[in-house]
């Protein structure tokens, strides 16, 4: 069962579906975001905005259900779909190696070229030890991704998820639509 | 060597996404990594590319970064001493 929802555009920010106010847009909203419900995990700036897009909407949620002692725990996954795979930060790392006489890699965008670094992410920052998946689909398919969410319940560890659409593009094309979902 | 001192608090800052700080913010002689800035492993490696990026200087012991990534005065001299650009 769907307990809370976040949902961010470039342009519009829902949680629970009551709009969320702000000034900015595109990828500065993500920063507008973190500085005003936020603040404390300075490690964000450093991320992709697929990962970016997927820490505030989780923490959004997160600070929807409250009682954020960061205790570790198991028995929550997080599990995400998205169409454009980590296109961004690969597009990014590329323009690091795409010049043989400016040739310089960044570790830093490196390790930002796989999807699920952002699933990561989120369990780090939560201590969550269960399951942490990403899957690439063509399209966002909510029947697709209700059936993949649903069924992860069916590890007798998993009790609650975090789970849903996050997906990135470019720093003005992005889309979360996340789940904290209990099974009950 | 306080303008490299000056010059280098900037590139650490742009080059690790050190948002919200200014080079006035980083004290020269405070360790980067643990508990001065609290720089992580990748964060070493990214100044290793930065110091060729900037100055020229590939170093050929990754290791040597231990050393050299002390602190912004420690790895101002080694640059001033080892620079080729």
């Amino acid at each position: 069962m769907i307990k809370h929802q976040v949902y961010i555009s470039p342009s519009e920010v829902l949680v629970d579906g009551i709009p969320l106010n702000h000034n900015e847009k595109d990828s500065a909203l993500l920063t507008e975001l973190y500085r005003n419900h936020i603040g404390d995990y300075p490690k964000f700036f450093k991320m992709d905005t697929l990962s970016k897009l997927g820490f505030i909407a989780s923490e959004l949620l997160l600070n929807i259900e409250g009682n954020r002692d960061f205790e570790p725990r198991e028995d929550r996954a997080v599990i995400f779909f998205n169409r454009n795979a980590s296109l961004q930060a690969d597009t990014h790392y590329q323009s690091t190696i795409q010049n043989p006489e400016n040739f310089f890699p960044s570790p830093a965008a490196f390790v930002y070229t796989l999807p699920n670094i952002v699933t990561g992410e989120i369990a780090i920052r939560n201590k969550y030890f269960g399951e942490t998946s990403f899957m690439v689909i063509d399209d966002y398919d909510e029947k697709i991704i209700m059936k993949n969410l649903e069924n992860a319940f069916q590890d007798p560890i998993t009790k609650s998820i975090i789970g849903g659409w996050v997906d990135c593009s470019d720093e003005e094309h992005f889309e979360a639509r996340i789940y904290l979902m209990e099974n009950d | 060597m306080d303008e490299l001192i000056y010059t280098l608090k900037q590139q650490i800052i742009e080059a690790l996404n050190l948002e919200d700080m200014k080079p006035e913010d980083i004290d020269e002689n405070a360790t980067l990594f643990g508990e001065g800035l609290g720089l992580d492993s990748i964060d070493a490696l990214e100044l290793i590319v930065m110091m060729e990026k900037n100055y020229g200087i590939k170093l050929k012991d990754p290791t040597q970064g231990k050393e050299i990534f002390k602190s912004v005065a420690v790895m101002a001299d080694f640059i001033a001493k080892n620079r080729t650009k």
